[in-house]
C-alpha cells in the first residue's frame, strides 16, 4: 500500500480574477522508505505538488491520500495534528524560530505533542547529537551557519519520528559543498530514522540523492522513474 | 507555557519598535498617575475641608425629615436623650468627638441697620476659624468655619457672643466689641430679643452674609429650645464613619457625609469622569497604535506563522500567540507608565509640589498617586492591547500555511 497516493489532482491559483493553474490532473504514488526528488523549473509546479503532499494546502480537485487518511476529509485541527505527528517538514530558508534556542527549535514538535519533558530531552539530544550540533543546543538559530540552521532543521523535522518528511529546495540557500553535507545527512537520517522523503530542486547534483526522480513541467508529471 | 514563553521573548526582537510602542503607552499612563495623584490629593483635602465646615463625618437626628428642612427649622425635631446619646458616642472606637448643635434665624440689628442671619451653634470648643495668616491645621476634633478676619473666637464659658460673617458685618457695619441686637423666633411662637457682642468676623466666600455663629449653651438659653436639632460625630479617618454609623441606637436618622456633601460628591463625579475621559482616549489611542504595530508584525512574520502551523500549532496557537505579545506590550507599557508616574510625583513632591488657586488662595498639593490606579491602568492596558491584537492575529490565521509560507 502506498504512503502517499495522489489521484487526478488539480490545483488553481486565483490571481486578479485570472484562474492560474499550478497542478493540471497530477497522479503519483509513492512507497513507505522512498527517496522521491521532485524536479523542474521554476513554475513547474514541485512546490505546489510539495505542499499539497505536506498538507499545508488543499487540491482544488483530484484526492490525496496520505498514511490510509484521506487529507480533504480532515477538518483543520485534525489537520495540525496530522502534520505534527506523521510530517516533518525543511524549507529551503531553515524557517528555524528565532525566539527559541537550538534545543528549543527541534524540541517544538514534541511539545505540541505533549510528550513528557525528560523524554523530550533524551530525544531532542539524541537528535543533536546525530546531526553534530549538541553543543550549540543553547545558542540562538541566529549565531549559526547557514549549513548548521539546515542541520538544526533536519533535527526538528525527524524530532517526532515522522513518516514522510518533505523538503521543498533544503539546498538552495547553501553553497555546494555545504549542500553536499546537507543532503548526505539527510540520506543517513532517512536511513536511520526510517522516515519516507520527499524533496524538490532543480540542481541535478542534488537529485542525485534520490531514489526516484519525478520531473515536471508546466504544472504536469513529464517523466516519473528511478534515479538511475 | 512556551506560547507564553515565545510571546514574551517577541517583545525584545525589535527593541526599537517595541520602545516606540511602548513610549506612547508609558507617556499617556504617566500622565494619566500624574494627573489621577493631583486630583485625589485636591479631593482629598476639598472632602475633609467639607467634612469639617460643619458637616462632620456622620449626622445623627431624630427623624429622616431633619435632613430635609431642619436647617431651617430645627425647633421641630429637638433630640431626646441627647447627653446619653453624645456620652455613649464619644466612647466608642473611631470617634473623635461628638457635639451638638441647634441653629436658629435672627434678625439682626443695629441702629437703623438690619440684616437676616442664620446662627449656627455648635460647642464654643468645637468651633474653629483659621489665622488670618499663616496656614495652621484645624484640630481634628473641630468644625473649620472660615477664616478669621478680626477678633477672636467664642471660648467656652463665654456668653452672647456672635461671630459674623465679612459681608454681614459690612451690611450691619458691625467690628469686633460692637453689640447687635438678634430678634428670633421661638419655638412656641413668641418673639425674643437679646444683645450680642460681635467676638469676631470670619470670611467664607458664599456663606458670610448670612451664616453666624454662637455657641451652643448661648443657642439653647436664648430660644429655650430642649435638646439638640442634630448631633454630628468627627471620626478618626473616613473609613472608620461606617463602624460608627452602624452602632447607632434604632430609631434615629443618620446620614454620612458622603449624603449630606452633595457639592463634594458632584465635584468628585465629575473629576473622575475627567479621568476616565483622559483614561479611555489613552487607551483607545494605545489601542489604535498597538492594533498598527501587530498588523506590521503579523506581515512580517507571516511566513512564521506559516512554519508554525506547518509543524503542527494551530489557528487558536498563532491567534493566542499574537494576543499574548499585544497583551504583553500592553501590560509592560502600563507597569512602565506607572512606575515612572509614581517616580516623577515622587519627584514634584519633593520639589513641593503642584499649584492650586481657589478663591484667590493659592495651596500647593502634594501628588498623591493611589496603588488603586496600578490596577486601574494596568489591568485595562493590557485588555486593549490584547483586544487591538486579535485583528492582526486573526490575520495571521487566515491564510493556508501554504500561503503564510510564500510570504517573505
Amino acid at each position: 500500500m502506498s504512503l502517499i497516493s495522489v489521484r487526478n489532482v488539480h490545483k488553481h491559483y486565483h490571481l486578479d480574477r485570472a484562474d492560474a493553474p499550478a497542478l493540471i490532473d497530477v497522479s503519483l504514488d509513492i512507497q513507505p522508505g522512498e527517496r522521491v526528488c521532485l524536479m523542474g523549473p521554476s513554475g513547474s509546479g514541485k512546490s505546489t505538488l510539495l505542499n499539497l503532499i505536506g498538507c499545508v494546502d488543499t487540491p482544488t480537485s483530484g484526492s490525496l491520500v496520505i498514511d490510509g487518511e484521506d487529507t480533504s476529509r480532515l477538518g483543520d485541527a485534525k489537520l495540525s495534528e496530522f502534520r505534527n505527528r506523521r510530517m516533518g517538514f525543511i524549507f529551503q530558508s531553515f524557517n528555524l524560530i528565532p525566539v527559541l534556542s537550538v534545543f528549543e527549535n527541534v524540541e517544538y514538535p514534541l511539545l505540541l505533542q505533549k510528550v513528557p519533558a525528560r523524554q523530550r530531552r533524551a530525544r531532542v539530544d539524541e537528535l543533536l547529537r546525530k546531526v553534530g550540533l549538541a553543543e550549540y543546543r543553547n545558542r540562538s538559530p541566529e549565531n549559526l551557519s547557514g549549513g548548521q540552521r539546515q542541520r538544526v532543521a533536519i533535527a526538528r523535522a525527524l524530532v517526532a519520528r515522522p513518516r514522510l518528511v518533505i523538503a521543498d529546495e533544503p539546498t538552495a540557500s547553501l553553497d555546494h559543498a555545504t549542500g553536499g553535507s546537507i543532503m548526505q545527512l539527510m540520506m543517513e537520517m532517512n536511513q536511520s530514522e526510517g522516515a519516507t522523503l520527499v524533496f524538490s530542486t532543480h540542481d541535478a547534483a542534488v537529485s542525485r540523492y534520490a531514489g526516484r526522480i519525478v520531473k515536471m513541467l508546466d504544472g504536469r508529471i513529464v517523466e516519473n522513474g528511478s534515479a538511475a | 507555557m512556551k506560547t507564553i514563553v515565545m510571546a514574551w521573548r517577541n517583545l525584545l526582537r525589535q527593541k526599537r519598535r517595541t520602545l516606540i510602542t511602548l513610549s506612547a503607552l508609558v507617556v499617556g499612563l504617566c500622565g494619566v498617575v500624574i494627573f489621577q495623584g493631583y486630583i485625589t490629593s485636591l479631593m482629598t483635602g476639598f472632602r475633609d475641608t467639607t467634612i469639617r465646615s460643619g458637616i462632620g463625618h456622620l449626622q445623627i437626628a431624630s427623624s429622616a425629615a431633619y435632613f430635609q428642612d431642619g436647617e431651617f427649622n430645627p425647633y421641630s425635631y429637638a433630640l431626646k436623650d441627647c447627653q446619653a446619646l453624645l456620652s455613649d458616642l464619644q466612647g466608642r472606637p473611631g470617634v473623635q468627638a461628638a457635639f451638638p448643635s441647634t441653629g436658629f434665624t435672627a434678625i439682626a440689628g443695629i441702629g437703623e441697620k438690619s440684616a437676616t442671619l442664620l446662627v449656627k451653634a455648635y460647642p464654643a470648643e468645637r468651633m474653629f476659624f483659621m489665622p488670618r495668616t499663616g496656614r495652621a491645621l484645624p484640630p481634628s476634633d473641630r468644625f473649620q468655619l472660615g477664616t478669621l478676619i478680626s477678633g477672636t473666637s467664642p471660648a467656652a464659658g463665654d456668653r452672647d457672643r456672635l461671630v459674623l460673617g465679612e459681608t454681614a458685618a459690612r451690611i450691619l457695619g458691625v467690628k469686633p466689641g460692637s453689640v447687635v441686637t438678634l430678634m428670633a423666633v421661638l419655638p412656641g411662637g413668641g418673639l425674643n430679643g437679646r444683645d450680642f457682642t460681635v467676638s469676631a468676623v470670619y470670611r467664607s466666600p458664599g456663606r458670610d452674609k448670612i451664616f453666624a455663629f454662637t455657641d451652643y449653651d448661648t443657642a439653647v438659653d436664648f430660644t429655650g429650645i430642649q435638646g439638640a436639632a442634630v448631633l454630628h460625630v468627627l471620626a478618626s479617618s473616613v473609613p472608620a464613619v461606617e463602624g460608627i454609623a452602624a452602632r447607632v441606637p434604632a430609631g434615629l436618622a443618620i446620614r454620612t457625609w458622603h449624603d449630606l456633601a452633595t457639592y463634594f460628591v458632584q465635584v468628585n463625579t465629575m473629576f473622575n469622569g475627567f479621568l476616565g475621559v483622559i483614561r479611555a482616549i489613552i487607551l483607545l489611542v494605545t489601542l489604535f497604535i498597538m492594533a498598527n504595530t501587530m498588523n506590521r508584525i503579523v506581515r512580517e512574520r507571516m511566513s512564521e506563522w506559516g512554519t508554525l502551523r506547518a509543524m503542527g500549532t494551530r489557528k487558536g496557537g498563532i491567534l493566542l500567540l499574537v494576543v499574548l505579545e499585544g497583551f504583553f506590550q500592553g501590560i509592560v507599557g502600563a507597569a512602565l507608565g506607572i512606575l515612572v508616574g509614581f517616580g516623577l510625583s515622587e519627584l514634584i513632591n519633593l520639589g513641593g509640589g503642584l499649584p492650586f488657586v481657589n478663591a484667590g488662595q493659592r495651596v500647593i498639593v502634594r501628588l498623591a498617586p493611589s496603588i488603586q490606579s496600578v490596577w486601574w491602568n494596568l489591568v485595562p492596558a493590557g485588555l486593549f492591547a490584547a483586544a487591538a491584537s486579535f485583528l492582526p492575529g486573526l490575520r495571521a490565521v487566515k491564510l493556508t500555511p501554504a500561503q503564510a509560507l510564500r510570504q517573505i
